[in-house]
C-alpha cells in the first residue's frame, strides 16, 4: 500500500517535470510531423491525384540523386571527422588538469560560439585567394583563383570543414564533462595493473563514455543529414547557384517554394526524418543506450 | 529535417500575423488602403508615392528580398491571406503567379489604361502572358557593348556592329594584356545566347516549352565564342569574380565587354567594382548576329510590378503600379538610375544619363537602339531558368568544360524542371 503511493507520487511528480518538454514536443515536433504526413498525399502539378505517388516523384526528380550523393559524402567526412577527433581531444584535454585545463576549454568553446551562417561567411574569406589572409599559403599551393576552390565536386570538404570548425569545440567539451563523471578509482587500479595513458584512454575512458559519444553520434548524423545553411548561403552569395539543390533539406526547399509542390517538399522531409528515426534506432539498439543510467558501470 | 519543417511552421506563422494587420483593408477615415512589397532600391518611389498618395490612399510598404518574392506568395496562398496588393518581382515570379495553380497576379489588361500599355511599346512585352498583361515593367535591362575609348585608340581599333566583327576584334586583344569581357555567368546567355535567339524557353503553346540546344541559333554561339575563350581574349570567370575584378576589370583593361545597360553606373563605374576612370567608357548598339531581323539585344535583370487578385481596392493597386513604372518622378530621381521601361519616362531618364561626364560618348543612344528590340523567343516561365545558370551553364564555363557542353548541361537541367511546374517539352 504505502509503496504503491509512493509510485503513484513519482508517477505524478515525473509528469509534472516532464509536462513542459512534452508540450513543446507535441507542439514543434510532433504537430508539424503530421502535418507533413498529410500535406505529403495531397495532389500536385505533377501529379493531380496525390497519394503515394508524390513519394515516389521526389526519388526519379533529377535533382534527389546528386543530392543525395552529396550528403552521403558529407556524412562519409563529417560524422568520423568529429567523433574521432572530439574523441582524441577530450581524452587530451582530461589528461591537462591544472592551470591549462580552463584557457583550454574556453579556445575549444571560442570557435564554436560561431553560428553556421557567420562560419560560411568566415570560411568564404579564408579561402578566397583574393581576399584571403592566408593569400601566401593558397598561392604556395597554386590556388590563385576563386574558382579552383568554389567547383562542383570539391564542395563537400568545405562544407565539413565549416559544419566541423562550428560544432567540434561544443562537443570536445561536452565530451570532456563526460569524461570527469569517470570514478578515480578505476582509474587508480588501471593505472596499478600497469595500463600506460593511451591505454587507459582507448581501453578504459572511451568505453565508459560511449553512451555519450553515441549519442553525439546520432545528433551529429541528424545535423549532417539536414545539411543546409552552407550550401545555400554558398549558393546565394558570390558563386550565385554553385550549389544549388546541393543537399536534399535544399532540394526540399525548392520542391516548396520554386516548384509550388509542398506535397513533395513534405515528402522528401519525411523520408530524411525515416531515416533519422531508423539511424537511431539501429545505433541505440546495437548499444546498451538505454540500460543504467549514465556512465558508470560498464560492466553488465 | 525537423529543424526545416520547425522553421517553416515558424515562418508561415509570422505571415498568419503579418496578415492580421497589414493586408488591405478600409482604414478607420474609409479611404482605401493598400499594401507594396518592394526590395531595398524600389524604397525611395515606393515612399514617394505614399507621399503623394496621403489623404486619398493608404499606402503601406514592406522590404522584402526580390529573391524571395515567391517563397513569401507561395506562404500567402498557403495561409489564404496576408497578399501584398502590389509586389515587385520579376517577370518570372509573374509566370509562377498568373498560372491558376498559383492565382495571384491579377489581369491588368482592363484595370490599366491602354494609352499606358501603348507607352510601353515592346517595353512591357514580358508581362504578356497569353495576349493579355499580368504586370508593368519597371526597367529594362537589354545588352550593349560597352568599350573603352582609350583602348581602342591605343589599338586602333574600331567598334565591332556585328558578331563576327566583335569575335574579329577580340582576337585582336591577344597578346596585348586587355580582355572581351569575362562571360562564367548568367551573362554569357544573355550577351550571346539570347541575342542570338536559341530557343531555351520557347512557348510554342501556353503550357509548351521548346528547348533546343541543338538549333543553329544555339550552336554557331558556340562555334564563334570558343575559340576566343580557347586564346584567352575573353574569361572564363565571372565578370563579378573577386579575382578578375581585381587582376584585369580594375586594372582598366576591359577593352570591351557586352553587358546590360544598367552595367555603366553599377559595375563598370563603381570604386568598389571595376572602377574605370571617367571619360574612357563608351556604350555601342549591340553587334548584330545576321543581317536584318537577326540583331536582337538579350536582357539581364529587369523588374516587374505585379497586382494581386485578392486586392480589395484593385483599382488603387493597379493604380500604384502604374505609378510605380511611369510617373516622371521614377524617371528624373537619383535614386532610380536604371533604364525605365515607360517610353515617356525613359525620354525624361535620357537628359540625365546622356549628359553624364562619366562616359565618353551618349550612352543612351545605344541603350534605346536595343530597349525595344529584346528578343521574345524564350519567355518568362514558371520553372527556374535564371537559378539554374549557376549550377550548370555558369559553373562548366567557369570550370573550363566547353560552351557546347555547358549549354547541353544546362538545357537537360530545364528539360527536366520543365515538366514538373507543367510544361510538356519539346527539345527538337
Amino acid at each position: 500500500m504505502a509503496r504503491s503511493r509512493t509510485t503513484r507520487r513519482s508517477l505524478i511528480a515525473g509528469s509534472i517535470m516532464f509536462a513542459p518538454y512534452l508540450i513543446l514536443l507535441a507542439l514543434f515536433g510532433v504537430w508539424p510531423i503530421v502535418q507533413a504526413v498529410l500535406v505529403s498525399f495531397q495532389p500536385t502539378v505533377v501529379n493531380p491525384a496525390g497519394g503515394l505517388q508524390n513519394f515516389a516523384d521526389v526519388v526519379v526528380d533529377a535533382r534527389f540523386v546528386p543530392a543525395l550523393l552529396n550528403v552521403i559524402v558529407f556524412l562519409a567526412m563529417y560524422v568520423p571527422a568529429m567523433l574521432i577527433v572530439v574523441s582524441l581531444m577530450s581524452l587530451l584535454l582530461d589528461t591537462v588538469q591544472g592551470r591549462w585545463n580552463l584557457p583550454l576549454r574556453l579556445s575549444y568553446i571560442v570557435p564554436a560560439s560561431m553560428t553556421g551562417a557567420t562560419a560560411v561567411l568566415i570560411w568564404y574569406f579564408m579561402l578566397e585567394p583574393s581576399l584571403s589572409p592566408y593569400q601566401g599559403a593558397l598561392h604556395a599551393l597554386g590556388i590563385t583563383q576563386g574558382n579552383q576552390i568554389w567547383r562542383q565536386g570539391g564542395l563537400a570538404w568545405i562544407f565539413v570543414a565549416m559544419a566541423f570548425f562550428v560544432g567540434a569545440g561544443n562537443w570536445i567539451v561536452v565530451q570532456y564533462g563526460s569524461l570527469q563523471s569517470i570514478s578515480d578509482d578505476i582509474l587508480e587500479a588501471a593505472r596499478i595493473d600497469g595500463a600506460n595513458a593511451w591505454q587507459i584512454g582507448l581501453r578504459i575512458k572511451l568505453p565508459l563514455i560511449r553512451k555519450y559519444l553515441v549519442y553525439m553520434g546520432i545528433l551529429v548524423f541528424a545535423a549532417g543529414l539536414q545539411v543546409f545553411i552552407e550550401p545555400q548561403l554558398i549558393s546565394g552569395s558570390v558563386y550565385t547557384g554553385i550549389a544549388r539543390d546541393w543537399s536534399l533539406n535544399q532540394l526540399s526547399y525548392d520542391l516548396a517554394f520554386q516548384n509550388n509542390n509542398l506535397a513533395g517538399s513534405a515528402a522528401l522531409s519525411l523520408m530524411l526524418l525515416v531515416v533519422c528515426i531508423v539511424a537511431a534506432i539501429i545505433v541505440i539498439f546495437r548499444t546498451d543506450f538505454f540500460e543504467g543510467t549514465g556512465v558508470a558501470k560498464h560492466d553488465k | 529535417m525537423k529543424r526545416l519543417a520547425v522553421a517553416l511552421v515558424a515562418v508561415m506563422a509570422l505571415g498568419v500575423a503579418l496578415a492580421g494587420c497589414s493586408s488591405g483593408g478600409t482604414s478607420a477615415s474609409g479611404k482605401p488602403s493598400i499594401l507594396i512589397w518592394v526590395d531595398t532600391p524600389r524604397i525611395p518611389q515606393a515612399t514617394e508615392y505614399q507621399k503623394e498618395m496621403k489623404g486619398k490612399v493608404d499606402v503601406k510598404i514592406e522590404t522584402i528580398a526580390q529573391a524571395d518574392a515567391q517563397t513569401k506568395i507561395a506562404l500567402a496562398n498557403r495561409a489564404k491571406k496576408g497578399w501584398p496588393d502590389v509586389i515587385f518581382g520579376t517577370a518570372a515570379d509573374t509566370a509562377v503567379f498568373r498560372d491558376p495553380s498559383n492565382g495571384y497576379a491579377a489581369d491588368l489588361t482592363k484595370l490599366v489604361p491602354k494609352k499606358i500599355f501603348d507607352g510601353f511599346g515592346e517595353g512591357n512585352s514580358d508581362c504578356l502572358f497569353d495576349g493579355k498583361y499580368y504586370c508593368l515593367k519597371n526597367d529594362l535591362a537589354n545588352t550593349v557593348l560597352w568599350y573603352n575609348t582609350k583602348i581602342f585608340k591605343e589599338l586602333g581599333l574600331t567598334v565591332p556592329t556585328t558578331m563576327q566583327e566583335f569575335a574579329d576584334t577580340a582576337m585582336k586583344l591577344q597578346g596585348t594584356g586587355y580582355s572581351a569581357g569575362a562571360y562564367g555567368d548568367q551573362l554569357y546567355y544573355a550577351a550571346f545566347l539570347q541575342s542570338s535567339e536559341c530557343p531555351l524557353a520557347q512557348l510554342t503553346a501556353p503550357n509548351t516549352v521548346r528547348i533546343a540546344p541543338s538549333d543553329p541559333k544555339c550552336t554557331r554561339v558556340a562555334k564563334l565564342i570558343q575559340p576566343l575563350l580557347d586564346a584567352g581574349v575573353i574569361d572564363k570567370r565571372s565578370p563579378f569574380d573577386a579575382g578578375f575584378i581585381k587582376d584585369v576589370a580594375a586594372q582598366d583593361k576591359v577593352a570591351m565587354t557586352i553587358g546590360p545597360s544598367w552595367w555603366g553606373d553599377f559595375v563598370i563605374r563603381p570604386a568598389a567594382s571595376w572602377n574605370v576612370p571617367a571619360g574612357e567608357i563608351a556604350a555601342a548598339n549591340m553587334p548584330a548576329w545576321g543581317s536584318g531581323n537577326d540583331n536582337k539585344s538579350g536582357a539581364y535583370g529587369g523588374g516587374v510590378f505585379t497586382v494581386s487578385s485578392h486586392a480589395k481596392f484593385p483599382q488603387a493597386a493597379a493604380d500604384a503600379a502604374v505609378w510605380m513604372t511611369t510617373s516622371d518622378w521614377m524617371a528624373t530621381a537619383a535614386t532610380t538610375p536604371t533604364f525605365p521601361a515607360y517610353g515617356p519616362a525613359n525620354k525624361l531618364w535620357e537628359a540625365r544619363i546622356s549628359k553624364d561626364p562619366y562616359y565618353a560618348n551618349n550612352v543612351y543612344t545605344a541603350m534605346a537602339a536595343g530597349a525595344n528590340n529584346i528578343s521574345q523567343v524564350d519567355r518568362p516561365v514558371r520553372f527556374p531558368f535564371v537559378a539554374q545558370f549557376g549550377p550548370t551553364l555558369a559553373a562548366d564555363i567557369v570550370n573550363g568544360k566547353s560552351l557546347t557542353t555547358a549549354l547541353d548541361d544546362y538545357a537537360k537541367s530545364l528539360q527536366n524542371l520543365a515538366p514538373q511546374t507543367g510544361y510538356k517539352v519539346i527539345t527538337k
